[in-house]
């Protein structure tokens, strides 16, 4: 499979408003997440939650309106891209809310004006953020859109350089885009999948911690010298439920298998887990890598910094995970729990160096849906 | 040589005032299992896929890309009437039913489907999203057969949903699923063929009927009556792709 080039990336997320902030809080500490309240149920409910800290209220989905422009124009900066590759540019978009949140508001206030004429869903389809995304771009190019649970936006990375590798374009820029909004806290706190602080692989994890985060990157068809690369990877569905992953971790080695063969991937140094603190998650993420590693590569797990950031996870992880390697460093937990003692693996709690070469980076989501990445440090 | 070797076409038209029909007698006929929980976005996934994979080998890298303008619409309405309206948390299961691949996710695990499965969305151009994402996996080696479709729902009352959609008070709506299973290598079956072109005039005829993805319902109905035709993707700005359907 023909490698792209990472060309220029774009991050806001709970570690700062631009990707070298980001990265470099990564290397500085833990990060306690922000508590938010969900006050407009009957019965509210206080989170721990990884905010953006941009001081705009929690629930205004207009904040999309500055921060997604933003990440686009750090991720062209620099590129050299001329007006009319940013004009032939294709967006690829990863989220799990998309517009949801505005079509909170409108109805929400419709309502409270006791508005005969309200109705839910008012704000409908996925286009709204591609609009954005291309308006700072100044892209006309294709949009794809992908809403595939917490796989989105890697999902949205593998179609792009797949779409790269088979000669359609030049250039490709992918956005992953996660903000607060109502709908994501009350579904996940309905499913009693929420923990107050964020434990990957250990013992004690109680289940996840939700953030919002938009990143984005510039994906060049025709690497440079220097250039990290994305060599692709594999998708797959396991159909064992459509909430919970088969624990025994068939579907995630098959995935994870599959990513090395189609980029004829040897040996990696690395893994970016998806490392979401959830009890069957963690579960079935380890028996994948068990299965697949005979000795095990250093396992990262990202989350405690910038919580789970759901369907964007894959762009905004990607970035903090390629800014740890270029400082030829794999992130470390100061505080990773207890090991638990069944799932056989733990995120590392020691810093150690990445030397040049590949590494994995795993996603996982509701409705089966498994994409594993493979990136390569020059 | 990548060709279309089974099709499927559903557009139910639906009315003010009365309910889509049942779903429950045709799926019986295309699934293995009678599913719960599931809602109006799923079934039609299921009936269009189920009829559209009926009696044909699915390989096992077969990919699954799902596509829709709109999305799930019912979880969505259900979702927001009980968190919004009701200030209630909303159902676990109306919650899940919200996500784009939850169609899909049921769509392979009726057809045994262990493969690639995407959903993809880019408004009323969902099927040209998704048969360039199908073609590009086929032509690159990632699947050997590709099964893609578009799902849309009329939700009721059907006068909201028009508003919803920026639609005349008196228009024709109505719901569909539109299918086609690719192959890389066949043998027989449509020819699919893509032509970039500068300028493009002769846009598909307008519909009498209307959804999201009323561009997928326009091939998979030619194609279903055994008649070649040619989809456009693009616009005058970026310039066209055409795909071509020949038998």
């Amino acid at each position: 499979m023909h490698p792209v080039g990472i060309r220029g990336v774009g991050l806001s997320c709970a570690l700062g408003l631009n990707a070298v902030d980001c990265v470099t809080r990564l290397f500085a500490g833990a990060v306690v997440p922000d508590r938010l309240r969900l006050d407009h149920v009957a019965e509210p409910v206080e989170l721990s939650y990884y905010r953006i800290p941009d001081d705009a209220p929690p629930f205004d989905p207009r904040r999309f309106e500055r921060l997604v422009p933003a990440v686009v124009r750090e991720a062209l900066s620099g590129a050299g891209l001329d007006e009319d590759e940013r004009r032939r540019l294709p967006v690829y978009l990863g989220s799990s809310c998309f517009s949801i949140g505005y079509s909170e508001s409108h109805y929400a206030a419709a309502l409270a004006a006791q508005a005969p004429d309200a109705f839910p869903m008012p704000c409908c389809g996925y286009g709204d953020l591609a609009e954005l995304a291309r308006g700072a771009a100044g892209s006309v190019g294709p949009v794809f859109l992908y809403n595939t649970a917490c796989t989105s936006a890697a999902n949205a990375l593998l179609g792009a350089q797949r779409a790269l590798a088979s000669g359609r374009h030049e250039y490709a820029l992918v956005v992953g885009a996660e903000l607060a909004n109502r709908t994501t806290l009350a579904g996940f706190s309905s499913m009693q999948l929420l923990a107050q602080r964020l434990l990957p692989f250990a013992a004690e994890r109680s289940g996840i911690v939700l953030g919002e985060g938009v990143g984005a990157v510039l994906l060049s068809a025709h690497p440079e010298a220097g250039d990290y690369l994305l060599h692709g990877g594999a998708n797959n569905c396991d159909s064992h439920s459509v909430t919970t992953a088969d624990p025994r971790g068939e579907s995630v080695a098959a995935v994870l298998r599959q990513a090395l063969d189609i980029t004829g991937t040897e040996e990696v140094w690395g893994i970016r887990t998806h490392g979401t603190g959830s009890g069957a998650g963690d579960v079935a993420e380890a028996a994948g890598l068990r299965k697949t590693f005979g000795a095990m590569p250093p396992l990262s797990a990202l989350k405690p910094w910038l919580g789970h950031t759901l369907g964007a996870c894959g762009v905004n992880e990607l970035v903090l995970y390629r800014g740890a390697l270029q400082r030829g460093r794999l992130p470390a937990l100061a505080d990773a729990g207890t090991p638990d003692p069944e799932l056989g693996v733990q995120a590392l709690t020691q810093q150690t160096d990445a030397p040049s070469g590949r590494y994995l980076l795993n996603h996982f989501g509701f409705g089966g849906n498994n994409t594993a990445l493979v990136l390569e440090r020059p | 040589m990548i060709r279309v070797t089974a099709v499927s076409h559903y557009l139910q038209p639906v009315h003010e005032g009365t309910a889509p029909p049942p779903l429950d007698a045709a799926l019986k006929q295309v699934c293995q299992e009678n599913f719960r929980r599931i809602d109006r976005f799923i079934e039609l996934a299921l009936l269009g896929s189920g009829r559209c994979a009926r009696g044909r080998a699915l390989a096992p890298d077969c990919g699954l890309y799902l596509g829709s303008g709109m999305g799930p619409m019912v979880g969505n309405i259900a979702c927001q009437e009980q968190l919004i309206r009701d200030r209630e948390l909303p159902m676990p299961f109306d919650f899940i039913n919200t996500l784009g691949n939850s169609a899909g996710y049921y769509v392979a695990k009726n057809l045994g489907l262990g493969g690639q499965n995407q959903f993809i969305s880019r408004r009323g151009a969902s099927f040209a999203a998704v048969l360039t994402a199908a073609l590009v996996d086929l032509e690159c080696g990632a699947v050997s057969q590709a099964l893609l479709g578009v799902v849309e729902e009329a939700p009721a009352p059907v006068a909201e949903h028009r508003r919803r959609q920026g639609l005349a008070a008196d228009a024709a709506v109505a719901e569909g699923s539109h299918w086609l299973l690719l192959e890389r290598d066949a043998r027989t079956g449509y020819r699919v063929e893509r032509e970039q072109v500068a300028r493009y005039a002769a846009a598909a005829p307008r519909a009498a009927i209307f959804h999201d993805s009323i561009g997928g319902a326009w091939v998979t109905e030619r194609l279903e009556k055994g008649e070649n035709c040619t989809l456009a993707d693009g616009d005058a700005a970026r310039g066209w792709e055409l795909f071509h359907f020949r038998a």
